[in-house]
């Protein structure tokens, strides 16, 4: 509960901090924000659950490592912006407190105990990263992108709050406990049918928050068209935040209709899974390519909800974190190195801007491998672990046939994850210098880090939670 | 009384809804069909008569009147939850009064916020 | 004792390789040695705080749990050390052993340019060995296990200029790699049968199997092919002589004193596994026999004072393991520890007969330097009296154990390990009397070149060959009227096995006589061998033929270490290749069918998919739409 009082707070201190003549305190602000933000996030460690806002809210050991995971990915983020300095036209302290403003919303949606909280959650991230994703405002594909994520945000949004009314009517209530009482002891009838209906509607808008197909389509155009540090903050805090509402939703209030709604979310994820990594074979981009990454690794965590059984909580935070340290080295990477290789004035965002990159940058090659390893779900790495959890996860419930879909679909995953590290170390590229801040430098090395120390000892981690 | 209502008793409502609609329908499909239809290029012009109209209709408007107009909504819903703060003033004693001053000052920041940032100088 | 003390014991050496790994462009030598000394004698001073503790606490072993490692579904794999009187004493060798090679380190490979890579390799080593000994359960032991291949591969290629050095790396590392494939599925028979890796459930549980149960058997076999290749014996034992391409203290540290003795460990270690399994542990004793009788045959003629010392290594773990297959655990522990004294301390004295020699290492070339290096000479003959077995030096005390137990167990053996000790008394002094007696035979240059080593290298000749001489005093056998503190200590490890397998603990039913007459039989053995080499080395005076010279049959099979080298490359590497070429012949067409056809299904779909991206919002809330309706008309109609 701390966090979301904190960054409400902190996110008006950073709107006004940009009056400030010098914006170098920006980022030492923020960052400091955040810090402050994550102590007080584990404050309540081990407190047992507790109850906020007039039980709107909960806060558990689950939220507790959910937040953290979501607190320390914006850390990274916010540090390897670098404060926006190398940028005229930015305004980096509405850009911080825009996302201090959407870490709250993303909170609210980890902890949410209550529709309406839900809701309120889901729209103040939502709304923020709209407006984050046409923040290049002299770009087309920014300004493009944001349109079309605000038009389709908003009829999914539509979806989603019909979903709500439908189970309000149909139970009475918007608390979780109280629409599973309800859910568990109905008898099949009309009332069933609005709950059901209302369960698939709400879902749908869920989904399409985290980018499952077919509700998919804007993920690609979206990630591409927004600057590339937006992108990183959408796939990595909206999509822990987005699993991490829709894990609670379902296991908090449907576990009693698990029959009904498993097959929708096992369809939907072996759909996600095609399209996310068939369709990153035939990227050029690899920003592209990682959106449609982003894509399937959506799928790999819906089968964690598929299955919802014991080991799916673990599994998911797990991957959240892996998938998540990976995808920042990922686009720290790609930021560094399509800054130095320009097309025309504009960032050179393909595969070809990584040639000879080991020759460049070792350093940056290192990183960059060893984030495309875990994202391919390697061994020695986190991602594998991640990969694995969730597996068991979906072997635990019986469900072997998707499993089967998924192990196929990674193989499918290496080919387009490996074709950067081709290109990094076999390839040849001029010999430019890229320059790398050193504060940027620890982070990138942090998060390689810790996706070998979990890949591993994975261990480590579970024993915490 | 019988507070007890089954589906057909809304049958009524339902047939006044059809007849509203076919009734708005019809009269439009009837017109059409009987009124004379005549086109020509002076009269399909924005003008009949008058002076000749010259360039676009949609002159774009500058983006302040947007701005201060979203802002004029935003403020203006805000400050209606001081209604029900009003009402129920008494009831929610010194609790209620210091979640208004609260809230009152967010509103405020916002509003210094939006001041600071320039909105609403209509000159620059 | 304090599990943070504890943790430090593999940490120091790991800190070590970092510092020194990452910064060896930048730190001084001077200080590079230092720290990577420093790293390992400050673990030694902790393993021996940590052996005072464990005595003075009753020996009672003891699992210090780290942190939990891996979990997966009901198999848990935590990271815990264990320590218990196995442990202890392996970890006194490495780190005691390991300190004084470091030391001797700084003044031997003082000029080479790769100082701070060594260093850090070194250092490397230790820590992954230090895992090997203390892990709890046999995955940790496993990463150690590959950690120390790793970084014997390393440090065997150390000057990597050299193509043949680098092959003689590579061969190393892929013999070891066949052992390991042994060894992993070991590991996953005992997952299967015990569901645990933990050595203290994986025992208890064992100790409910009968007697010769199949899948103990089985379990012993592949780890024991772990063992082959790690600890090189018979038919994986090539890559040690090659191995010697490596820094001599490399070849001191790692494949004389602790990485090679990784095997007998292993035994040891699972004692209940193969006190459960006699008919293993014959084929145990039966290969290291062989390897003993077989190694030692080859290094009578070596001519290249290091070949010599690793054909003795290779000989000298085949009695490690002859004793373990008499059941003798604690002999052959005994032996692995007078062997880490007396065989660095013969590598290290080589490596200062190397230093003095710039770089030459063929004993034809060498003569008489017992003046120009007098303590190398006299420490380098200590270990060769203990190696030879002659009392009172450590080498006796531990061989004769072994070959006492081996009497008991089977005859035949004995005679193997009787004629193998005669050859080895005879092939290291002939090293030692063409070394260091007659004539110079080398050339002038190299004449005016020779001097004694610096202080850093000898102080470390002189411990070890103090050790070499009184070591073997830790275990004097019954029959002399001493006390075998070392058994003693060690008994305590076999209490599970004692309780499954009875029969082979059985206090020994020889008698004092008995025992007289076998230890008469080996030091006669080892003086008559050492005058044989004395009247044909020194009074003859003859220099073994150079290489271009006429060899009889026997002489040129035995020179040319009969041939298994080449063996090997015909029936395996060119059999491999032939085999791989059908293959790949035949199986590419069918699976560049399979290839192709996924590749071009994926393609195929991957360009419909590209074709619904078409970038109208319009199409794309149309598409979300259709699939919003099929899902409502699934669920809800259906």
């Amino acid at each position: 509960m701390y966090p979301i009082v904190l960054l409400s707070f902190f996110g008006i201190v950073t709107l006004f901090l940009g009056f400030s003549k010098s914006k170098n305190i920006l980022l030492p602000a923020t960052l400091l924000f955040l810090i402050i933000a994550l102590a007080g996030n584990f404050l309540e460690w081990n407190k047992g659950p507790l109850l906020y806002f007039y039980d709107m809210l909960r806060v558990d050991n689950v939220t507790l490592a959910f937040n953290g995971i979501i607190l320390l990915s914006a850390f990274m983020i916010f540090a390897i912006s670098g404060g926006f300095q190398d940028n005229p036209d930015s305004e980096p302290a509405e850009y911080f407190g825009l996302m201090l403003f959407s870490l709250v919303g993303a909170l609210m949606m980890v902890g949410f105990q209550h529709l309406i909280m839900l809701f309120i959650g889901v729209e103040i991230l939502s709304v923020a990263m709209y407006v984050l994703t046409g923040s290049n405002k002299r770009n087309l594909r920014s300004n493009e992108a944001a349109l079309k994520y605000f038009l389709m945000g908003a009829f999914a949004t539509g979806f989603m709050l019909f979903g709500i009314t439908l189970l309000y009517g149909a139970t009475g209530s918007f608390k979780l406990e109280q629409i599973q009482g309800f859910a568990s002891n109905m008898q099949v009838g009309s009332e069933s049918y609005i709950l059901y209906a209302g369960l698939l509607l709400l879902l749908i808008g869920m989904l399409f928050k985290v980018s499952a197909a077919p509700f998919h389509f804007w993920t690609p155009d979206v990630y591409e068209g927004a600057p590339t540090i937006f992108t990183t903050f959408m796939s990595t805090v909206v999509k822990t935040a987005g699993f991490a509402a829709l894990f609670r939703l379902l296991s908090g209030s449907f576990t009693g209709v698990y029959g009904f709604w498993w097959i929708v979310i096992a369809a939907i994820a072996v759909l996600t899974l095609l399209v996310g990594n068939i369709g990153a074979t035939s990227q050029n981009s690899f920003k592209r390519m990682l959106a449609y990454s982003g894509i399937s690794h959506a799928g790999y965590l819906l089968i964690a909800l598929t299955a919802l059984s014991k080991p799916s909580q673990n599994a998911i935070i797990f991957y959240s974190l892996a998938y998540s340290l990976s995808t920042i080295c990922a686009f720290g990477v790609l930021m560094l190195v399509s800054k130095e290789k320009t097309i025309g004035g504009q960032p050179n965002e393909y595969y070809d801007a990584f040639n000879g990159l080991a020759k460049q940058n070792p350093l940056l090659a290192f990183v960059l491998t060893v984030s495309m390893l875990s994202l391919a779900g390697i061994p020695l790495t986190a991602g594998f672990w991640g990969k694995f959890f969730i597996f068991t996860s979906a072997a635990e419930r019986g469900i072997i046939w998707i499993t089967v879909i998924a192990v196929l679909m990674s193989t499918v995953g290496i080919y387009y994850y490996f074709r950067v590290i081709i290109s990094s170390y076999l390839k040849e590229g001029d010999l430019v210098k890229i320059r790398v801040a050193p504060f940027y430098k620890v982070i990138l090395v942090l998060a390689t880090f810790l996706t070998i120390l979990f890949g591993l000892a994975p261990g480590i981690f579970e024993g915490l939670i | 009384m019988n507070n007890t209502y089954l589906p057909s008793d809304y049958l009524p409502i339902l047939v006044q809804f059809f007849l509203a609609a076919a009734f708005i329908g019809g009269t439009m499909i009837v017109t059409h069909m009987i009124g004379p239809s005549r086109k020509s290029k002076l009269k399909d012009d924005p003008f009949e008569c008058g002076i000749e109209s010259v360039g676009d209709a949609r002159t774009p408007i500058s983006v302040k009147y947007f701005l201060v107009a979203i802002l004029f909504v935003l403020f203006d819903v805000e400050v209606i939850f001081m209604y029900p703060w009003a009402v129920n003033f008494k009831e929610l004693g010194m609790f209620g009064f210091l979640e208004m001053l609260l809230f009152m000052a967010l509103l405020l920041s916002g509003f210094y916020y939006v001041i600071r940032k320039g909105v609403l100088n209509w000159e620059e | 004792m304090s599990a943070s003390l504890l943790i430090l014991i593999p940490l120091l050496p790991l800190i070590g390789f970092l510092i020194n790994g990452i910064g060896f462009k930048t730190i001084p030598k001077g200080a590079v040695g230092i720290i990577g000394t420093l790293a390992v004698v400050a673990s030694f001073v902790i393993s021996v705080m940590t052996f005072n503790d464990f005595v003075a606490s009753g020996s009672q072993p003891l699992v210090v749990p780290l942190f939990e490692w891996i979990t997966v579904g009901d198999l848990r794999i935590p990271f815990s050390f264990q320590i218990d009187q196995l442990s202890l004493l392996m970890l006194m060798i490495i780190t005691g052993v390991g300190s004084l090679i470091h030391i001797y380190s700084i003044g031997y490979m003082h000029h080479d340019e790769g100082f701070g890579k060594f260093f850090a390799y070194l250092n490397l080593f230790l820590f992954f060995m230090l895992l090997l000994v203390l892990g709890s359960n046999y995955v940790i032991m496993f990463i150690g296990w590959e950690g120390v291949g790793l970084c014997s591969y390393l440090l065997i290629g150390f000057w990597n200029k050299n193509t043949n050095y680098n092959n003689t790396a590579r061969k190393a590392f892929i013999m070891n790699r066949v052992g390991d494939l042994g060894f992993l599925l070991g590991i996953f028979t005992i997952i299967a049968t015990f569901g645990s890796v933990e050595y203290t459930e994986v025992f208890a549980q064992a100790s409910s199997f009968s007697l010769e149960d199949p899948v103990i058997v089985t379990i012993c076999l592949f780890l024991f092919i772990g063992a082959m290749g790690k600890s090189a014996q018979i038919p994986l034992y090539t890559w040690l002589p090659d191995a010697m391409a490596g820094p001599t203290p490399v070849s001191a540290l790692i494949h004389a004193a602790t990485m090679v003795t990784a095997g007998i460990y292993m035994v040891i270690r699972s004692n209940v596994l193969y006190s459960l399994a006699p008919s293993a542990l014959e084929i145990v004793g039966i290969i290291g026999g062989l390897t003993a009788i077989f190694a030692a045959s080859i290094g009578l003629l070596q001519n290249d004072i290091k070949k010599v010392l690793a054909y003795s290594t290779v000989s000298q773990l085949g009695y490690m393991f002859m004793g373990l297959g008499a059941m003798a655990y604690s002999a052959s522990m005994f032996h692995v520890i007078t062997h880490a004294f007396f065989k660095a301390l013969l590598f290290l004295g080589a490596g200062s007969v190397i230093h003095a020699m710039s770089d030459e290492q063929d004993i034809r070339n060498m003569g008489g330097l017992r003046k120009k290096l007098p303590i190398t000479f006299i420490t380098f003959l200590i270990a060769t009296i203990a190696i030879a077995g002659i009392p009172p030096f450590a080498g006796f005390f531990s061989k004769d154990e072994i070959l006492a137990h081996v009497f008991e167990h089977n005859k035949l053996l004995w005679v193997i390990g009787v004629i193998g000790s005669l050859m080895t008394s005879f092939y290291m002094f002939r090293l030692l009397f063409l070394t260091f007696f007659g004539n110079f035979r080398g050339t002038h240059e190299q004449e005016h070149h020779l001097h004694e080593s610096p202080a850093s290298m000898t102080i470390p000749l002189v411990i070890l060959a103090v050790l070499s001489a009184v070591g073997g005093f830790i275990g004097v056998p019954e029959a002399l009227h001493g006390s075998h503190h070392l058994a003693e200590f060690m008994s305590p490890l076999y209490d599970a096995a004692r309780q499954a397998n009875p029969a082979g603990f059985e206090p020994t039913t020889l008698s004092h006589s008995e025992e007289y007459l076998l230890m008469g039989v080996s030091v006669a053995v080892a003086l008559i061998s050492a005058v044989v080499a004395y009247v044909m080395y020194v009074q003859k005076a003859s220099v073994p033929a150079p290489d271009s010279a006429e060899k009889s049959g026997l002489q040129r099979l035995v020179y040319n270490k009969y041939y298994v080298d080449e063996l090997y490359d015909n029936v395996f590497v060119k059999s491999t290749k032939t085999l791989s070429n059908i293959l790949y012949s035949f199986g590419e067409f069918f699976i560049d069918l399979f290839v192709n056809a996924a590749v071009r299904l994926t393609s195929f779909s991957a360009k419909m998919l590209r074709k619904t991206q078409t970038g109208s919002t319009g199409d794309y809330v149309f598409a979300m739409v259709l699939g919003i309706v099929a899902i409502l008309f699934w669920k809800l109609l259906l």
